[in-house]
């Protein structure tokens, strides 16, 4: 009887033994079958883009309505916040370069950190909290509304109509963004030089344009693109396969801007290697 | 005369197939494990309205979702307008959805859009030869028959539950459908907004000799609307009648529809 109740307490502290043990393997093994999943279904999406913008009708009125919703309506964000980056850019670079007496290099070094990286990522970013959850979750409560059912019923391809136009004009107008963003940030450096001091516009500009560079230029103008298609992208992929209830439509909107975020920097970072590859 | 006869007979029988507009055989569809449909055998003939009722979950809106292509059935036959959809070309098929109208649940507006280009959405996607004249007196006319003229330039925000649907519903008879398939018409509406819809129902029957099948829980709805319902229970249809049929039916669980 003894030997029994022994067996009986051993096998139940070898139950709570592996329990724990157990737990971590199960979730690791849901999590990563999750992860793999949705990297499936991601690819899936973007090959069907890619057969489906090439397919017509093409829809240039909704895509020329997009561009300018995406586009222009995020001008005075964008100008505000890049005036702001390009004026406290110069503000706090300034001590240091006075440190070492090569306060004539500020305007250089502004322009090269916006033109190269400031700009570009914090543009994408920008856009990626405006644009990327306005896309996710205007589609899905397109979704729950069955207003993507409703485009079916008419005989409209809601992925040509919905998805392909937002794509494009994501990618379309990110890099023009970046330029305005990139003017704009160099104009408040302009201002931040001039808050302690008194350089002419012409001299200012003129250093810049002196100091910048094809190759930094280029490349950081190229990266946008993929900025813009992958915010797009995410956008409409997290919104376009929401859950039905308006807590999918928060989950894709939430979604979104952390995954299109994500992605920027990781682009970033390979455009990055990619270029100091290319120019070496 | 026997000649004569079988002519006749032939003649009827051909319109009497010509007559059915939507009919199923052994429909079934399932989702993952779930499965929905089990064996759904109906049919529909042209201008009747007919009206499934069956509890929630049952599987009413997947059976219309079917119909008009919105999901794709498991097993069974389905045919439109005497042809089996699994035969045709995608063209064919879309040529045959043409004539189906679908009313949401919801209205299903596109909230971006004014009414107006709600209305004119449909059009200018099916019909491309239709001139901006043409397009204005078809919308004008589908506004007067739900009676939400003044609405035209107003956004689907600025409208009520009942405007919407009712929206919904010119939106869908701007293409003057065969076939309408009204999802829960009245779900959500005050007594007196889920008669007008009933009645615009019937206006729609009348003035466009459409066949329709109409999804409800309301049994007002179905009092006004039905020539013949049909329960759904456990993936099939339990029963079948007109709606005085179905109100003395001997089983306690359809009468319990119509208490």
């Amino acid at each position: 009887m003894e030997k029994i109740i022994l067996e009986h307490f051993q096998n139940r502290k070898q139950e709570k033994e592996t329990i724990p043990k157990n737990i971590p393997v199960i979730v690791s093994h849901t999590v990563v079958h999750k992860f793999f999943l949705e990297v499936y279904s991601l690819t899936i999406f973007t090959f069907r883009f890619f057969k489906e913008v090439f397919v017509p009708p093409y829809e240039l009125n909704e895509l020329l309505k997009q561009s300018f919703l995406i586009g222009y309506k995020s001008l005075p964000l964008v100008a505000v916040t890049s005036f702001i980056i390009g004026l406290v850019l110069t503000v706090q670079s300034r001590p240091t370069l006075e440190k070492f007496g090569a306060e004539s290099l500020l305007p250089m070094m502004v322009a090269i950190s916006i033109i190269r990286e400031i700009g570009p990522v914090i543009t994408a970013l920008i856009f990626a909290g405006k644009v990327g959850s306005g896309i996710g979750a205007e589609l899905a409560s397109m979704n729950v509304t069955e207003q993507i059912d409703a485009m079916q019923v008419s005989h409209t391809n809601p992925f040509n109509y919905l998805v392909v136009t937002r794509v494009l004009s994501a990618t379309i107008m990110l890099p023009l963004l970046v330029v305005f963003s990139d003017a704009v940030g160099l104009f408040g450096s302009y201002v931040a030089v001039n808050l302690k001091g008194n350089v002419s516009a012409t001299i200012f500009f003129s250093q810049i344009f002196q100091s910048l560079e094809f190759k930094d230029v280029f490349p950081a103008f190229i990266k946008t693109f993929f900025f813009g298609f992958t915010i797009g992208l995410i956008g409409c992929y997290k919104g376009y396969n929401s859950n039905k209830g308006t807590e999918g439509v928060g989950k894709a909107a939430n979604s979104a801007v952390v995954f299109a975020s994500l992605m920027v920097f990781i682009i970033d970072m390979i455009a990055v290697q990619i270029t100091s590859l290319l120019q070496n | 005369m026997t000649t004569e006869t079988s002519t006749r007979e032939t003649k009827d029988d051909d319109k009497q197939i010509n007559s059915v507009v939507v009919e199923m055989q052994h429909l079934k569809k399932s989702f993952g494990d779930k499965e929905v449909l089990l064996d759904i055998n109906l049919v529909m003939n042209k201008g009747e309205n007919l009206v499934i009722l069956g509890k929630s979950g049952t599987g009413k809106s997947v059976l219309i979702k079917c119909i008009v292509g919105l999901m794709e059935i498991d097993y069974g036959k389905l045919l439109l307008f005497g042809q089996d959809i699994s035969n045709l070309k995608a063209k064919e098929l879309t040529e045959l959805h043409r004539k189906i109208g679908f009313l949401f649940q919801s209205g299903a507006l596109y909230d971006s859009m004014t009414v107006r280009e709600n209305l004119e959405f449909p059009l200018k996607r099916q019909v491309t030869t239709i001139s901006k004249a043409e397009m204005n007196a078809l919308v004008k006319e589908s506004l007067e028959n739900v009676g939400l003229s003044e609405t035209i330039d107003m956004m689907p925000s600025e409208l009520s539950g009942g405007m919407r649907k009712r929206l919904g519903l010119a939106r869908t008879l701007i293409l003057k459908p065969e076939i309408m398939l009204y999802d829960e018409p009245s779900t959500g509406l005050d007594p007196i907004t889920s008669k007008e819809i009933s009645s615009l129902i019937l206006e729609v029957q009348k003035k466009y000799h459409t066949s329709s099948i109409i999804i409800t829980h309301d049994r007002e709805c179905a009092k006004l609307t039905a020539n013949r319902i049909i329960v759904i229970k456990d993936g099939v249809c339990a029963a079948e009648g007109s709606y005085n049929d179905l109100e003395n039916s001997e089983d306690p669980w359809v009468r319990s529809f119509f208490e």
